[in-house]
């Protein structure tokens, strides 16, 4: 056996380790403040609605579905999952949740942070922020935290209008905005009163106004990679992502992070470099990788796959003007919905219904040229799995473009078998480039 | 309106057993029928437009097969039924169909629904999660644009007074559904926890006027029949979607007596009136957001609040519970759940800690939404009533 490690045949961007890094760090602020007896939040994603808020305030967020993946990576998921299990909680609920309510089951019993938590470990929060975006689970989860923790839990909605009815009704979108600005404004009252602090306004003005650069520069990155051949992988969008997601740092200099990346991105496509050594395939990729098994990838690339995009769901919001808005909480709510339903005009015109989630997949095929959909179900996440059968099938329908199913989970290694899926990527190609032809027939 | 010209209780067996039967006749009296997702649909609305809400139903003795291919396996077996169902024409009769954000899946389901199931009408309401003023403002204007959408559909204009009139109406048919719950307070209970399901079910068929005439008919026949259920241990059914008698058919044969329920085929969908505000959309939005009590919606902190009591927050959230287990007298409770149904599996064990709290014992129960998983549930069924008696 050699003792040398053998290259990875994806070309990691060197922008991206200072982005990936910043998690690293979000999880250290949070354990200092906490020692520091600073506010400290477990928070669901909120896709930018309430980061903003919480940084300028000061409070230290973490991410529990981030921290279910670290665990799932460091190999300490299964106890707690096995935790929450004997807690009482189905075995059918969120692979990240069941590890969440685990480790904070263990937090109770030890009153701090368990020794067996990778990397620094959450803190014991001040608050729990619960997201109604997408999917039930980042509001039940938290609800249920009850039992452990003594922190209030707080809902910030996110509307969910349908296609048809988001466009047609003569006031609906100003009632959106209208709703999710009363709903920061309760929020941050409910703040100032739990960290005895008010709001600086003329701060926040300004973390908005970064915040949205930041996701602009992130967003034009991805527009980059349209470009034949694509120079970044989905390996390197997983991990930069976070970085914007999270809004781990401040997000001014995380922008600055961003142009790095667009910098070096820019010119590899100037000198014709791609991801992999021989860009045979583009392939998009839906919802949430398998973490504990990102080889998997590396396999695929020695093949000639390039995953040149990903899940919607993860990436920023296409840009719109907001900077004539002078109320910052109109300024993020328009960024937030933004995002929710950039897609609607077009999918409405295309007759679309699924107007996120759904058509996202056709417009980035199409805008991407994939040549088919990798769909990555998962056992315990509804949210990123109950979409695909229908995407699946109107990928083909509208685009004739194929999609190959690989079943697996974000948390539970064993539903995930690479060599399996390996085999199945090899004949797959034959049905690819069928399509290829049945494309080019028109 | 009848097959047979039965009355009664005989009449709501024969609805819950050919339900579209009654709604394919209306079709033929040119009557508008639009099919409906779970609690949250404003019945008043479409009353009042002289349209007949339908309750969309699933059918778990019917394999799913056409629905696979757009809904995936690990998502609720119910709601992937009544897709099915919709898929293979077993809902072709409908005029339309409205449906809330009752949950993540469901909203789903009115995306994916409208995509593949050609009806004339289809309307979404996105019900928020929350119960915040802002919440309760963004959802009547979700009423009102489901308002506007009916009248477009039928080409009337839907008068104040005519919503009040409907809204009068559900309400009588909510008294009366109390009414009947009531008759299953004596010991033994007056009606069997099966006759129930039974008769909410049929309500939920056929239009308000004749489900309360039909409920009045059941209320006498109940009262003055001898031959109704026996004594039995007393349970209370708290969790998601039944709507087969065959799981509590079992509970009864193994010598139980359901005789209250928290589901949303039952006292969920009925017990909370609409107020009669002067504007009357203002009455549905608040018992439609505010008053239902499916664990959909989300109670949480409150502005001032810093800190969180467990034992408060389980009170304010399920202390309605204890008022049923105390009323109705039951000796257990049986927590059952659809296997995927993440909003009743995440309450499930903290309803238990609330039973436990009252010393109440109380069993978790999963079920696929098949006929066939009905056998392993009769052993822990029955297991529980041995405990408990």
């Amino acid at each position: 056996m050699s003792g040398e490690k053998k290259e990875k045949t994806i070309k990691r961007l060197k922008a991206m380790y200072p982005l990936r890094s910043l998690v690293d760090k979000m999880y250290e602020r949070a354990v200092e403040y906490n020692e520091e007896g600073k506010p400290t939040a477990w928070c669901m994603v909120n896709w930018w609605g309430a980061d903003a808020v919480l940084r300028t305030m000061d409070i230290a967020a973490v991410y529990p579905e981030d921290y279910g993946a670290v665990c799932a990576a460091f190999g300490t998921a299964q106890a707690f999952l096995d935790r929450c299990n004997s807690d009482g909680f189905p075995d059918h609920l969120c692979g990240y949740a069941r590890n969440g309510i685990g480790y904070a089951s263990r937090m109770k019993e030890l009153g701090g942070i368990p020794p067996e938590a990778p990397m620094s470990g959450m803190p014991k929060p001040t608050l729990l922020l619960c997201s109604g975006y997408f999917c039930d689970t980042r509001y039940k989860w938290f609800q249920s935290l009850g039992r452990y923790l003594d922190a209030p839990v707080w809902l910030l909605e996110m509307p969910h209008p349908g296609v048809r009815e988001s466009l047609s009704g003569d006031g609906t979108q100003k009632h959106i905005i209208e709703f999710m600005v009363k709903e920061l404004r309760e929020f941050i009252a409910f703040l100032e009163h739990l960290v005895g602090k008010k709001m600086d306004w003329d701060k926040l003005d300004e973390v908005v106004n970064d915040l949205i650069e930041m996701n602009r520069v992130w967003h034009e990155v991805n527009e980059l990679r349209k470009a034949k051949p694509c120079p970044m992988h989905s390996r390197d969008f997983w991990s930069c992502m976070p970085a914007s997601l999270y809004v781990a740092e401040d997000p001014g200099k995380t922008a600055v992070l961003y142009r790095n990346l667009y910098d070096e991105v820019k010119e590899k496509i100037d000198k014709k470099e791609a991801a992999i050594p021989e860009e045979k395939y583009r392939l998009a990729f839906a919802e949430l990788p398998p973490w504990h098994s990102l080889g998997f990838f590396d396999k695929l690339a020695e093949r000639g796959w390039n995953f040149v995009v990903e899940s919607w769901s993860y990436h920023p919001p296409k840009p719109t003007d907001l900077s004539k808005i002078s109320n910052p909480l109109e300024r993020i709510a328009r960024h937030t919905y933004r995002h929710f339903a950039g897609f609607f005009e077009e999918a409405y015109k295309n007759g679309e219904h699924l107007g996120y989630f759904g058509y996202p997949y056709l417009d980035y095929v199409k805008e991407y040229e994939c040549d088919a959909l990798v769909a990555h179900p998962l056992l315990t996440c509804r949210t990123a799995t109950n979409h695909l059968a229908y995407v699946q099938d109107r990928l083909m329908k509208v685009l004739k473009v194929p999609t190959i199913v690989i079943e697996g989970d974000i948390v539970d290694l064993k539903h995930f078998n690479p060599e399996e899926a390996l085999r199945r990527a090899e004949a797959f190609e034959e049905v690819i480039e069928h399509y290829r032809e049945v494309r080019k027939k028109g | 309106m009848t097959k047979r010209g039965n009355t009664g209780l005989a009449k709501v067996k024969e609805i819950y057993e050919d339900r579209s039967f009654y709604a394919k006749q209306l079709k033929a009296e040119d009557k508008k029928i639009i099919g409906y997702l779970c609690i949250y649909t404003p019945l008043e609305i479409l009353t009042a437009l002289d349209i007949v809400p339908y309750r969309l139903f699933g059918n778990m003795r019917e394999p799913i097969t056409n629905a696979d291919a757009y809904f995936p396996t690990l998502v609720c077996p119910f709601l992937r039924s009544i897709l099915d169902l919709g898929l293979k024409g077993k809902y072709d009769f409908l005029d339309g169909s409205v449906m809330p954000h009752v949950c993540e899946v469901g909203e789903k389901l009115a995306h994916i629904w409208r995509t593949y199931i050609d009806l004339p009408y289809s309307f979404y309401i996105d019900t928020p999660h929350s119960k915040s003023e802002a919440a309760l403002e963004y959802h009547k204007e979700w009423l009102n644009e489901f308002k506007k959408s009916l009248e477009s559909l039928t080409g009337k204009e839907l008068s104040t007074e005519s919503l009040k009139q409907a809204t009068k109406a559900h309400n009588e048919q909510r008294a009366l559904v109390r009414r009947l719950y009531e008759l299953r307070k004596t010991e033994p209970p007056l009606i069997s926890g099966a006759e129930t399901l039974q008769v909410m079910k049929a309500l939920m068929s056929i239009p308000v006027k004749e489900g309360n005439e039909l409920l009045q008919e059941v209320i006498s026949e109940v009262k003055e029949r001898r031959e109704g259920p026996k004594g039995g241990t007393r349970l209370l059914l708290w969790g998601s979607n039944i709507d087969d008698i065959a799981i509590i058919e079992i509970m009864e044969e193994f010598g139980a007596n359901v005789v209250m329920d928290d589901l949303c085929v039952g006292s969920r969908f009925y017990f909370p009136d609409v107020d009669m505000t002067e504007d009357p959309l203002d009455g549905l939005a608040r018992r439609y957001l505010l008053d239902l009590k499916c664990p959909r919606t989300f109670i949480g902190a409150a502005v001032g609040d810093t800190k969180r009591d467990y034992p408060k927050d389980l009170e304010r959230r399920f202390g309605y519970l204890h008022k049923y287990a105390e009323e109705w007298n039951v000796k257990g409770a049986i927590l059952y759940n659809l296997r995927f149904c993440d909003i009743h599996g995440f309450e499930a064990p903290l309803v238990k800690d609330y039973f436990d709290r009252y010393g109440l014992r109380s069993m978790y129960l999963e079920h696929d939404y098949s006929e066939s998983s009905l056998a392993p549930l009769r052993t822990r069924i029955q297991g529980f009533l041995e405990l408990l008696t």
